[in-house]
């Protein structure tokens, strides 16, 4: 319909159309490469850990003086634990995954120095390991009761017969398949066999690429840190998190229990500045909406009040109520939409400079027409407002002061 | 003049409310969420010891594995700590003017009164107090005769001097540790360098740890560190003398020189130490060795991140979406004042005056907009803290004077830069052409 006149119209005040469709470019390019990080980051920390996150939690203990004996300790620990009603399962660990502290090293398939080994993060747990993490043995078995020792500090533990491994790691060791029974070297060129894959498992450090890289060996490590898991019935872990603390402190005056923790918390900690980006990302949106917005509104309602006699004139004229309603629309629809054109470009000049100067990924271009679409929405809703009044002036209006 | 035109300018914001409130907010949003990101940013790159920032220097040695690249993707890049045996060894040899060694580590505190706690704490040597010139409360450092001889004594931070001692001068009491007796030998004044510069491996914003010790009681207490450590080879590691011996990279080296030709002479006897350990068989890769100024190592270990640097970047064309927000605001409100301007010409006003009172108007919404974007950025602060709690960030959200004044100049200009346009386009009207419509 009337594109012609409203062209005309912003004609006369193009500086002030230009500023508004170039606030909308920058609006736009910030808007899309933010939601486009707040996807990534928002898809990094919603992925599948393997484990059974909900109900699994840790507890770390320090034993002290001279009558501390650790493998005593362990034992008397993890049998009162077991005993106490809620608990699924429970073992003593190296580490605790997704906590962000772990022991890494490297495996290969032939015992070769000069080829690079595959990374992977490195676990011990007894038999009872599997069971809870809530971890799936795809193929092969778990550790048997005799295959599992103490395993003390300082000391070289015997190269463990049979080792379970991630699917993730199974497939970059082997690539062909078949890594099932297969033998793999470890630094010292000590072999292993692989016993066992689990379905999928993370490691320890939720930044890494080999997240998924998991290698387990069978052991009890009486360290001077003992590290424990322990996995309750659904809805159960919060109460037993209590209980196990109070249990834990009230038989033993030399020992120090510290980071009572739900894996859920280890998890939030180590994905803590992802949430923190994604959090402080969707507020900038938000404001950038909100500032946008009113000034399409503070704008519009300045046009209606200076052309009020206009308007008037058009409605003596013949103009429906909807025909203002849609002048003002379609205006604000304009001046978006050219906006919105030199604001792809500037989106993927944007999405190119943080791509190149910082490690970020390649714009998935899904998100231009997301924000876009955005905008649209955005200035319609602005512009509707004072458009409505403006279909409210009278025509008699015209005639007043004629 | 100036308060004439300030009395206009007021005038003429209160006819129009909208558009003037609108424009205080979009300045103070910009500066609001600006100076947040920048103000993280500004602290978390700052010299952490402006003093002497460029005589320290983090020392690195590639002790790595022929095939072994400490960065495969960046070979060229050494390790970015130290093995203990390196370590011990560089700080026996006393090359430097000073030079320290460290690690940290975790102890069993035994208070008379109170219940055991595990402690974080410093594994270090004497010269860590001068050349960090960290502050005392009460007391000093331990000497190098305490480090000769294994001492077992404690400098306490100022937190801890109040948990254990009750905030008294504690200088000579006796402290359970590690099944161990020691004396506290000095308490630090409140000292939180940021970034945490001498161990940014470990956390460049955590505290600094609660309690120092000497580093030579890293053998008879066998002390083990509670940080990171890198290892390469594989090794028999049968006692905890094995473990000290390995190629484990877990210590970190400062040294202080007090000018370039102390740096080359250290730099010298770095490659000399490294060559004849190579007869010993170690340090199989090309000689490697690199001596680090503060900021940068602070640069090289990526002290400030990325995420920062994007939001920073990000922000600022948010600013600068406010400023165009003003300026097209501003536009369409002087816009509505042609009819006074063009009488207040035809009275005689010149149009520099005229530029000028409406340049006033401006910086006045800039004035009143930057002070509500201060209040933004304390607020957007505290979000922060709270969003990041737990690392570190305490000491990242506090605006000083300078920021202040930053923001302050910063939201003046944004509003100079929105209104000069306008209000040039507004004194370029003919005074005769909208009088001829009253």
């Amino acid at each position: 319909m009337e594109f012609r006149p409203i062209l005309n119209a912003l004609k006369r005040r193009k500086t002030g159309a230009i500023l508004v469709a170039l606030q909308v470019a920058i609006t736009l390019a910030i808007v899309i490469n933010a939601i486009f990080i707040i996807g990534v980051r928002s898809e990094k920390i919603g992925r599948d850990t393997g484990m059974d996150v909900n109900n699994i939690f840790t507890v770390s203990v320090r034993g002290f003086g001279p009558n501390f004996n650790v493998v005593e300790s362990i034992k008397q620990d993890l049998r009162m634990i077991r005993s106490m009603p809620g608990v699924v399962s429970a073992t003593i660990s190296n580490h605790i995954p997704l906590s962000g502290s772990g022991s890494g090293t490297g495996l290969r398939t032939v015992p070769d120095l000069t080829i690079e080994s595959t990374g992977t993060a490195r676990y011990r747990f007894s038999e009872h390991g599997i069971e809870t993490l809530g971890v799936n043995i795809s193929h092969g078995r778990n550790f048997k009761a005799n295959e599992v020792e103490f395993v003390e500090a300082d000391s070289n533990p015997p190269t463990p017969p049979g080792i379970l491994v991630t699917q993730a790691l199974a497939d970059s060791l082997f690539p062909e398949g078949g890594a099932l029974g297969k033998q793999v070297f470890w630094g010292d060129m000590s072999e292993s066999t692989i016993i066992g894959i689990i379905e999928k498992m993370h490691g320890s450090w939720v930044g890494w690429d080999k997240l998924e890289h998991v290698v387990i060996q069978p052991g009890k490590p009486a360290y001077q840190r003992n590290r424990y898991i322990i996995r309750t019935e659904p809805g159960e872990r919060d109460r037993l998190m209590l209980e196990v603390e109070e249990k834990l402190s009230a038989n033993s005056p030399n020992k120090i229990i510290q980071r009572v923790r739900s894996l859920e918390e280890h998890a939030a900690r180590s994905y803590q500045r992802d949430r923190a980006m994604s959090i402080i990302l969707v507020s900038v949106i938000v404001l950038l909406l909100v500032i946008t917005g009113l000034v399409f509104l503070g704008l519009a309602s300045f046009n209606v009040k200076q052309r009020t006699k206009q308007i008037g004139t058009r409605r003596a004229l013949g103009a429906t109520k909807t025909d203002i309603v849609r002048y003002f629309m379609l205006e604000n629809w304009i001046i978006t939409t050219g906006g919105a054109i030199l604001g792809i470009v500037l989106t993927v000049g944007l999405a190119y400079w943080l791509e190149t100067e910082y490690s970020l990924p390649r714009l998935n271009f899904i998100y231009i027409p997301v924000g876009v679409a955005i905008l649209w929405v955005l200035g319609q809703l602005a512009a509707y407002m004072p458009a409505r009044r403006a279909a409210t002036i009278s025509p008699a209006i015209a005639t007043r002061t004629v | 003049m100036f308060l004439y035109y300030l009395r206009i300018s007021m005038h003429s914001m209160k006819r129009n409310p909208l558009l003037s409130g609108l424009m205080i907010v979009a300045i103070a949003l910009g500066i609001g969420v600006s100076m947040t990101t920048i103000t993280v940013y500004y602290l978390m790159s700052a010299d952490p010891i402006p003093q002497k920032s460029s005589q320290l220097f983090a020392v690195q040695l590639d002790s790595w594995g022929i095939n072994h690249p400490f960065d495969r993707d960046r070979p060229e890049r050494a390790p970015h700590q130290l093995t203990y045996r390196d370590a011990t060894a560089l700080v026996a040899a006393k090359k430097a003017k000073h030079q320290v060694a460290m690690f940290e580590s975790t102890l069993i505190v035994e208070p008379e009164k109170d219940k055991p706690y595990l402690s974080m704490l410093r594994v270090t040597s004497s010269d860590f107090f001068p050349m960090f010139q960290v502050p005392f409360l009460y007391g000093a450092g331990w000497t190098a005769n305490d480090d000769e001889r294994a001492s077992q004594v404690v400098v306490l931070s100022k937190e801890t001097n109040e948990k254990l001692f009750g905030g008294e001068n504690s200088v000579g009491r006796r402290l359970r540790m590690g099944a161990k007796e020691f004396v506290v030998s000095g308490v630090m004044d409140t000292w939180n360098p940021t970034p945490r510069f001498y161990d940014v491996i470990n956390g460049g914003f955590n505290e600094v740890a609660d309690m120092m010790i000497p580093l030579s009681l890293t053998e008879p207490m066998e002390l083990k560190s509670a940080g990171s450590d890198w290892g390469w080879k594989a090794e028999s590691i049968n006692s905890f003398k094995d473990w000290l011996n390995s190629e484990s990279a877990w210590m970190q080296f400062w040294v202080e020189l007090e000018d370039s030709m102390a740096v080359d002479d250290y730099k010298n006897f770095l490659d000399a130490y490294v060559t004849e350990q190579k007869e010993l068989g170690r340090f199989e890769r090309p000689l490697n060795n690199h001596l680090q100024s503060v900021m940068q190592w602070m640069a090289h270990n990526q002290v400030v991140r990325e995420d920062n640097k994007v939001l920073v970047g990000l922000s600022v064309l948010f600013l600068l979406v406010c400023v165009l927000s003003a300026v097209a605001l501003l536009l369409t409100h002087f816009l509505g004042k042609s009819e006074e301007v063009a009488l207040r010409r035809a009275l005689g006003a010149n149009r520099l005056s005229i530029f000028g009172q409406h340049l006033v108007e401006v910086s006045l919404t800039g004035v009143i907009g930057g002070a509500l974007g201060v209040l933004f950025a304390l607020g957007g602060l505290q979000a922060i803290k709270y969003l990041y709690s737990g690392q570190g960030f305490d000491h990242l959200v506090q605006l000083d004077i300078f920021l202040v004044l930053f923001a302050a100049v910063l939201a003046w200009l944004a509003s100079l830069l929105a209104g000069f346009y306008p209000s040039w386009k507004l004194c370029q009207e003919s005074p005769a052409g909208f009088l001829k419509t009253q």
